[in-house]
């Protein structure tokens, strides 16, 4: 909690006004989105298909403009936080959830946001690090970052969500959280929308919502479906996130690796592309779960 | 320092507004299926060559009813005129009037009658369905029908009646209609609750009582005009008369709920529900009037009030 009341602060003191603008944009979007499509399913349509095509140009305007900008950690934020405040204040409220339910959503949710803190926090360690040994030869698997203006060990991407670049050095806290939201945006939109839809068995177990077509006669009822189905459309793009990761890892090649391999190559999953770097299945999570700092730098030199 | 007692209070706060239980579904506690047999309150078997209906296999061999065929029609025998039912082959032990509140819901009741005939065939007990048709322009009275209904019932003698929602359909075939010793709520696990007791002292939908009990309560208050609250303060009205409602094990209770809009509490229930515990003794089936049509249809008695 701290640390995101820490974070919000930053546009508003710090830095320069425009900056500050972009940053908050998502604080208006977001529930501006949500009311609007709450209204019918041809609002719903309507609305989301506008923020995908506004969300495409305006990043592309960013990340050429504004590179720093916070304006995608903020979309975060702010969908977690109205996400959670309508899970917790209209579907909640219904009636029809149990309080364990309720408990192990916030589980998933606190696995998130610890995966997220520790993620900037080793990244912010990493600068130390680096600073320190600024000196050393440098590992060819060492890239550098240009937002974030560190160097990383091989680098995967800038994570422009959560604003924060991702190596090796975070990496296995990168795809737990990955895990926790997809898993928190899938069950919660579960729980909503087995309480605003009617719900069916299916093997007398797993409960699924099927018919859900009175939603939008009632407020609470529309803006719940609607927060339910955003959560999904972002569980959908987080899991196919998840699965490349898992995928990465194991073949031990980075992002940017993976996207150069021919079409074919990637069909079978690269199992026989050249990966230079990759040391088998098992060395590659080792290093990816047992990253330490230090000791895992200087196995950087050694290799050169 | 203050500042962190502030945030440690606030996110105590935070976390029992959160987290408080009666802003969840509740577990309750419930009989036991296997105890059920010996809840039900057995009518005396008339003399007779025929042996006693049995009805344990029907309790302990209990199925879910597949919800998409509900709507298919069912094969049952035709009920004597006004929706009577005895079984022939044996001397049923339980005798129900089953009080269904309606106005304006033509298809629901069609498939009500259709699934319910077969439904309570099934179970081998004597029963007659009574449809109370509100035939006024007033907001929607749930109770109040439900009382003309009960009072119809308890004149023709009958021991034990169930106060049922036209929507509702059991969907367990050992879900028992007939009256335990306590009155009781059957409805408790309810798919558009997603299975689950939205609150403890819930005791609307489909309940079981007593004519007895019915009687010594007052049956329910004639004012809740609109959806919601009569329930509770009938369940109020069992309470000060020292009467504590229980349920069955919700194997046995689910329901479903045929689709129609989720209803929107009426906003007056709760001055309604404040100036009640004072009006049991003069509001209920005591002061209800003698304007109501009987008419005998096919599948069931039909009841006009107001």
């Amino acid at each position: 909690m701290a640390t995101i009341q820490d974070r919000l602060r930053i546009p508003w003191s710090g830095g320069a006004k425009q900056i500050a603008f972009d940053a908050i944009l998502p604080i208006f979007i977001i529930p501006a989105m949500l009311l609007l499509a709450s209204m019918s399913l041809w609002w719903t349509i309507f609305t989301f298909t506008t923020v995908v095509i506004f969300l495409t140009l305006i990043s592309r305007f960013f990340i050429k403009n504004i590179p720093h900008t916070k304006f995608f950690f903020l979309w975060t934020i702010t969908t977690l936080t109205v996400l959670y405040f309508i899970f917790e204040f209209i579907v909640i409220p219904f009636l029809e959830i149990l309080l364990e339910e309720n408990i192990a959503l916030s589980v998933l949710i606190f696995g998130f946001v610890i995966s997220v803190c520790l993620m900037k926090k080793r990244t912010k360690q990493l600068f130390m690090i680096v600073e320190s040994s600024r000196n050393d030869k440098e590992g060819d698997r060492l890239k550098s970052c240009n937002i974030c203006q560190i160097k990383v060990p091989s680098r995967d991407r800038h994570c422009l969500w959560l604003d924060c670049c991702v190596g090796n050095h975070n990496r296995c806290l990168f795809i737990s959280a990955l895990f926790f939201a997809t898993s928190a945006l899938t069950y919660s939109s579960n729980l909503t929308l087995t309480s605003v839809c009617h719900p069916f068995t299916l093997y007398r177990a797993i409960l699924l919502p099927d018919d859900c077509s009175d939603v939008y006669k009632l407020f609470e009822l529309g803006l719940s479906f609607v927060s339910a189905v955003y959560s999904l459309a972002l569980a959908a793009i987080l899991l196919l996130l998840f699965l490349q990761q898992l995928v990465l890892v194991s073949l031990g090649i980075t992002a940017k690796e993976w996207n150069k391999l021919p079409l074919v190559s990637k069909l079978c999953l690269g199992m026989f592309a050249n990966r230079p770097h990759s040391k088998g299945f098992c060395r590659n999570w080792t290093q990816v779960i047992c990253w330490s700092g230090n000791p895992q730098y200087e196995q950087f030199n050694q290799e050169v | 320092m203050l500042i962190n007692v502030i945030l440690a209070v606030g996110l105590a706060i935070l976390m029992i507004l959160v987290y408080f239980p009666g802003r969840h579904a509740r577990h309750y506690s419930y009989i036991r299926v296997e105890n059920v047999l010996d809840e039900i309150l057995w009518a005396a078997p008339v003399q007779s060559k025929l042996k006693n209906c049995s009805y344990e296999d029907i309790i302990v061999k209990n199925v879910d009813v597949d919800i998409s065929s509900i709507y298919g029609t069912r094969y049952f025998e035709i009920p004597l005129k006004g929706g009577e039912y005895k079984p022939k082959n044996c001397t049923p032990l339980i005798k129900t009037a089953l009080i269904v509140p309606y106005r304006n819901r033509a298809t629901h009741l069609k498939v009500f009658l259709n699934y319910m005939h077969h439904f309570l065939q099934n179970q081998r007990i004597h029963y007659q369905i009574f449809i109370v048709d509100q035939n006024d322009t007033l907001p929607f009275n749930r109770a109040k029908m439900l009382n003309y209904g009960a009072k119809i019932a308890i004149e023709m003698g009958y021991p034990c009646l169930i106060l049922h929602d036209v929507d509702l359909i059991p969907i367990n075939t050992g879900n028992i209609y007939g009256c335990s010793k306590t009155p009781r709520h059957m409805s408790s696990s309810l798919d558009t609750f997603r299975y689950n007791l939205p609150y403890l002292t819930l005791f609307g939908g489909a309940v079981a009582i007593l004519s007895s009990q019915f009687k010594q309560v007052n049956g329910m208050s004639n004012k809740f005009y609109g959806w919601g609250a009569e329930d509770d303060d009938f369940y109020r009205r069992l309470i000060t008369n020292g009467i504590t409602p229980y349920r069955f094990s919700p194997e046995i209770s689910r329901y479903t709920m045929l689709p129609h809009v989720k209803e929107i509490a009426s906003s007056e229930r709760f001055t309604v529900l404040a100036q009640g515990s004072e009006q049991h003794k003069v509001d209920g089936l005591s002061s209800l009037s003698d304007e109501s049509v009987i008419k005998q249809e096919d599948l069931y008695t039909h009841i006009f009030a107001s």
